[in-house]
């Protein structure tokens, strides 16, 4: 899956469909579904945020208004949002569509989002924890210090 | 130690199994159920050809038509295809020249290795065995018969691809290969067509 999802979309195919887009835009004032799919794809898989987000909210759109296509709509959806570590987004999109169908890709992408939220929640202990050590450390310190002074002033 | 990479594509019809033919291979394990490809997906596997371990790339795209016009990218730096049709399903023949044209247009690789592969020995037969060896002969590629859900002869596609790859003066590899002969025509008799599972 790591593969997958490092793979970028090649800068000539990127600029290729943005063209077509704003072409189809400029020309006939709208941009036809082919078209805002085929440049969603490019953008979910560049190397930039910015892209990415663009990407899914052309998806989300195309979910919305298109149920023919939902199927690659709701995938690439849950592919973006685990791109950008928007997992809990990315994790619903994957629910969203095994609910619907049995699909071994949709399946290793859901495994792998639920690896990066166990190892968030992992590191996000372990943040805590070594806070509490510190902090139980300096009460430490403090109660040793009071205990000291109260020592010297017996 | 696998930093020999060589790149794979699978391609050919929706449904005739694909996915299938890599899933046995990489996981060895079948699923009854037909799962739509989305786009692509990826799978890799450490093959070992002559004591040199080599990461196989394994590009599986999707057979569904929309995909088309966005897969152009993914030909690139291929270094083997794997063409596969059903052997229950004669379209699924004929359309292969479609896939070999697109291969054509898109491949950086003039010498890119084609295996054609007639999946679904398990099953009832349409298209004859020589009709698919005949196809393979005239593209130049190599011809295989195979069943995803039986294992049978799965990895010998991937091993007879790769081989021929490694095997290519064209292929640069670190050390001069052993200069392993492989007949493009090389064809393994699958006498057993059926099978019980």
């Amino acid at each position: 899956m790591e593969d997958l999802l490092n793979e970028v979309v090649p800068q000539e195919d990127l600029e290729r469909f943005e063209k077509k887009y704003h072409h189809e835009l400029e020309l006939d004032g709208e941009v036809t579904t082919d078209t805002k799919f085929e440049y969603a794809f490019c953008l979910v898989r560049s190397r930039y945020t910015n892209d990415i987000r663009k990407g899914i909210m052309i998806l989300e759109e195309l979910a919305r208004t298109h149920p023919d296509g939902r199927r690659d709509y709701i995938y690439y959806l849950a592919f973006g949002n685990a791109r950008i570590k928007e997992y809990s987004s990315g994790l619903k999109y994957c629910r969203a569509f095994l609910d619907i169908e049995s699909n071994d890709q949709v399946r290793s992408l859901e495994k792998y989002i639920k690896k990066e939220i166990d190892k968030e929640v992992a590191k996000g202990m372990a943040v805590a924890g070594g806070a509490a050590l510190v902090l139980g450390g300096i009460l430490g310190l403090g109660i040793a210090m009071a205990r000291n002074k109260q020592k010297r002033e017996k | 130690m696998a930093d020999r990479a060589i790149k794979l594509l699978v391609i050919g019809e929706s449904g005739v199994g694909k996915s299938s033919l890599i899933r046995r291979f990489v996981e060895n394990k079948f699923d009854m159920n037909h799962d739509v490809t989305i786009g692509m997906d990826f799978k890799s596997k450490v093959m070992n050809v002559d004591g040199i371990d080599y990461k196989v790339a394994l590009w599986d795209t999707a057979g569904a038509e929309r995909f088309r016009s966005l897969t152009p990218s993914f030909y690139r730096k291929a270094l083997g295809a794997i063409l596969v049709y059903d052997i229950t399903n004669r379209d699924s023949l004929v359309k292969l020249e479609t896939w070999l044209a697109e291969l054509d247009s898109y491949s950086d690789n003039p010498n890119i290795a084609i295996i054609v592969v007639g999946n679904k020995i398990d099953q009832e037969r349409v298209v004859d065995r020589e009709e698919g060896r005949k196809f393979a002969r005239k593209h130049r590629a190599l011809f295989i018969e195979t069943s995803a859900k039986c294992d049978q002869f799965v990895s010998d596609v991937f091993k007879d691809v790769v081989e021929k790859i490694v095997s290519s003066e064209y292929f640069n590899n670190g050390n001069s290969s052993a200069g392993l002969d492989i007949a493009s025509d090389r064809d393994l008799e699958a006498s057993a067509s059926t099978c019980y599972c």
